[in-house]
């Protein structure tokens, strides 16, 4: 994809994300935004649906309200899309792990697993980050440090997959509607955090800890996306929307 | 009624938290695949047992209207309980004059009830009542041979009269605990009685022929208040004290019924009942106050009590609010419920504080507010957890604009050093970024 003019002659076209990708990407964006809104509703119900004459004197009384108990129901349509949410997370979760070790195009654990000179390139870009010095050169594939947080942050939706089910599985008695396998499962695979963070409040607690996490990753990452595009003109924002990103490299061998 | 899935008990004692886990239940107590098997194992049961506590049938006929007779407790008082008692056991109907058969034998078992770091708050709550149900009743009437607060003897004759129990029913009584044990510097921090033994020895000395160990109330099962933060006693529930297994029935206090309905089921199959991975009994302990709450519709409807004595609680809408713990508890105070079975908690317009759940005082608290307002606790710290996470938002949010600034005033600069370069070196310099 060389360009003609002598000026843009380093220029290359990088294809960073597949459709699958793109489409990982934004529906997992949906579903943390639905799960932090309704999760923080559910952590502490914030709106009030049953109006009573002593609990009518706040601007957020009412909103949704229609009037009877029956009517209302908004916790079971918060708790109802949560889960939702947590499905779409869950199952985007596994194809993620899935693609990290088996994608065609790029498997991600060959750049955050830290052999070789990975390690050493993450600390180059963490530095170019506070020095806008020596810019380590862009890649076919994605950078370690983006790799590693990345890692990182699923991670965190892992541990939040584990939590979220712990309390989840608490209003199960035995078995369940596909079977005693899957609250089997759930124990089997979420019973440690009880041990771990002390008991269900605990779990509960951080569930709830684990989500500011999440939300200062993303700030971080529209960010850290913006800063790239901006600093480095090589259209790094534009990589989930098209998939394509520009490579500017000074030697322009890659 | 649980479905009929025979297998053997899995009950791991495992470190977990509910009693979903392993949850096999059935409702033969797996004695046998046969029901009428079953029975007869019972009735055999429960044949030798009469004939061993009571002299005659004249005494095993008139043991109960006796003990009812001075409560004003008709014999059709007595039957509607025990019917009551049979489908909280979860038991089939069948086992009902079973059950009724057991309770009358209950009054006669030998029967030790140890007090340790505790209240009494489990003896109060089972001996004064002013109308006492049935389960009362069959308690303040069980053959007790020791329980410092009732009985007549002290000193050396009340600790000779345990010793002997020991002796004369080696694995026949029932051991109750209530309190907690503490075991820092040796057990010193509790001592009874005339010969100033330390409740962890004594403890140690009975469980060890004891027919059936049961810990009563949330400081015998898993240490409760004494053991709360920074427990300087360093208390432990019974279970921790003893190798033997123990069937605990936590609560502050815990309900007559589960103590008299597990105390049933001993003596009708002779063994523990099934116990979920927390040591409690299943057919108890097995059910979610949030899940059984007859407020539950409100808190699905968002409706939610805002503060003490608005138009929400005059509704009797959810207290997830007021601080109701019913959503980390398991018990059965929604459906057995305390106070001669009339009550409990959230009817009487207080949220549940999770008092059947282990270390309830440290991971229940605040108990008034949303778990959400429960204060994390870190060396030097103490916040909750969205005070934790908009303190690292805001840190995150400052660096980033700080990050921002400095590459902006950065960036600057090296423009205008280019520029000053540029006028001196021409535009030699292409892969600079400054093109605009």
């Amino acid at each position: 994809m060389q360009n003609k003019n002598s000026k843009y002659a380093e220029i290359q076209l990088v294809h960073r994300m597949t459709v699958i990708k793109r489409i990982i990407h934004w529906s997992f964006f949906a579903a943390i935004i639905n799960n932090i809104i309704t999760g923080f509703y559910i952590a502490y119900p914030f709106l009030i649906f049953g109006k009573t004459p002593t609990q009518a004197d706040s601007l957020s009384t009412g909103v949704l309200n229609s009037g009877e108990t029956y009517q209302a129901f908004i916790m079971t349509w918060m708790r109802e899309f949560h889960f939702i949410g947590a499905v779409i997370i869950d199952v985007i979760f596994f194809v993620w792990l899935y693609l990290a070790f088996f994608s065609w195009k790029e498997p991600l654990y060959k750049s955050f697993i830290p052999f070789g000179d990975k390690m050493e390139e993450a600390w180059r870009m963490l530095k170019h980050y506070f020095t806008l010095k020596d810019r380590p050169e862009t890649g076919k594939y994605q950078d370690p440090l983006n790799a590693i947080i990345f890692t990182f942050f699923h991670l965190l939706i892992l541990l939040q997959m584990l939590t979220g089910f712990q309390m989840y599985v608490a209003s199960f008695t035995g078995t369940s509607a596909v079977g005693a396998w899957w609250p089997w499962l759930l124990h089997f695979s979420t019973d440690w955090t009880l041990v771990v963070f002390g008991g269900l409040t605990g779990v509960t607690l951080v569930h709830l800890f684990i989500m500011w996490l999440i939300i200062i990753f993303i700030v971080y990452h529209i960010y850290i996306e913006v800063w790239r595009s901006v600093m480095w003109k090589e259209g790094d924002i534009l990589i989930p929307f098209g998939g394509y990103k520009y490579m500017r490299n000074k030697s322009g061998s890659e | 009624m649980a479905s009929d899935n025979h297998s053997d008990s899995g009950n791991s004692n495992s470190n977990g938290n509910n009693s979903g886990n392993n949850f096999k239940w059935d409702p033969l107590r797996f004695l046998s695949k046969k029901p009428d098997e079953v029975l007869k194992k019972v009735d055999d049961r429960l044949d030798e047992l009469e004939k061993e506590y009571f002299k005659g049938k004249k005494d095993k006929e008139e043991n109960l209207p006796n003990i009812f007779g001075i409560y004003g407790v008709t014999r059709r008082d007595f039957l509607k309980w025990s019917a009551f008692l049979t489908s909280a056991l979860m038991l089939p109907y069948i086992f009902e004059p079973r059950v009724a058969r057991a309770a009358n034998i209950l009054t006669r078992t030998p029967f030790i009830w140890l007090d340790m770091a505790d209240c009494m708050g489990n003896t109060e709550a089972f001996l004064r009542n002013a109308n006492p149900t049935p389960a009362e009743i069959i308690l303040n009437y069980v053959s007790v041979n020791y329980m410092e607060s009732i009985m007549a003897p002290a000193g050396y004759q009340a600790e000779a009269r345990r010793t002997e129990t020991v002796k004369k029913y080696k694995g026949k009584y029932i051991l109750v605990v209530e309190g907690a044990i503490p075991t820092g510097m040796d057990g010193k921090f509790l001592t009874i009685g005339a010969k100033g033994d330390t409740g962890l020895k004594i403890t140690k000395e009975t469980a060890k022929h004891a027919g059936v160990i049961i810990a009563v109330g949330n400081c015998a099962a898993y240490g409760g208040i004494p053991a709360a933060n920074p427990n300087p006693t360093s208390a432990v529930g019974l279970s921790s004290v003893t190798n033997r297994s123990v069937i605990n029935i936590p609560a502050c206090p815990a309900n007559p019924v589960n103590l008299v309905g597990t105390l049933v089921e001993y003596l009708l199959i002779g063994k523990a009942p099934q116990l979920d991975n927390l040591g409690r009994p299943l057919w108890a302990y097995s059910g979610r106050l949030h899940d059984n709450c007859y407020r539950r519709g409100h808190f699905e409807a968002g409706e939610y009590v805002r503060q003490w004595g608005d138009d929400g609680a005059k509704k009797q809408y959810c207290l997830y609010m007021m601080g109701c713990k019913g959503p980390f508890t398991w018990n059965n105070c929604t459906t057995a419920e305390y106070n001669q079975d009339i009550s409990f908690p959230m009817r009487a317009g207080h949220g549940c504080i999770g008092c059947s759940q282990p270390k309830f005082w440290d991971r229940m608290t605040p108990f008034e507010k949303p778990n959400a307002d429960a204060k994390i606790i870190i060396p030097g710290v103490e916040a909750t957890a969205d005070e934790f996470g908009v303190g690292l938002f805001a840190a995150a949010g400052a660096g980033i604009a700080a990050h921002a600034i400095y590459t902006g005033v950065k960036k600057k600069k090296e423009r205008n050093n280019n520029k000053s370069k540029n006028e001196n070196n021409d535009d030699s310099k292409k892969n600079n970024d400054k093109k605009e």
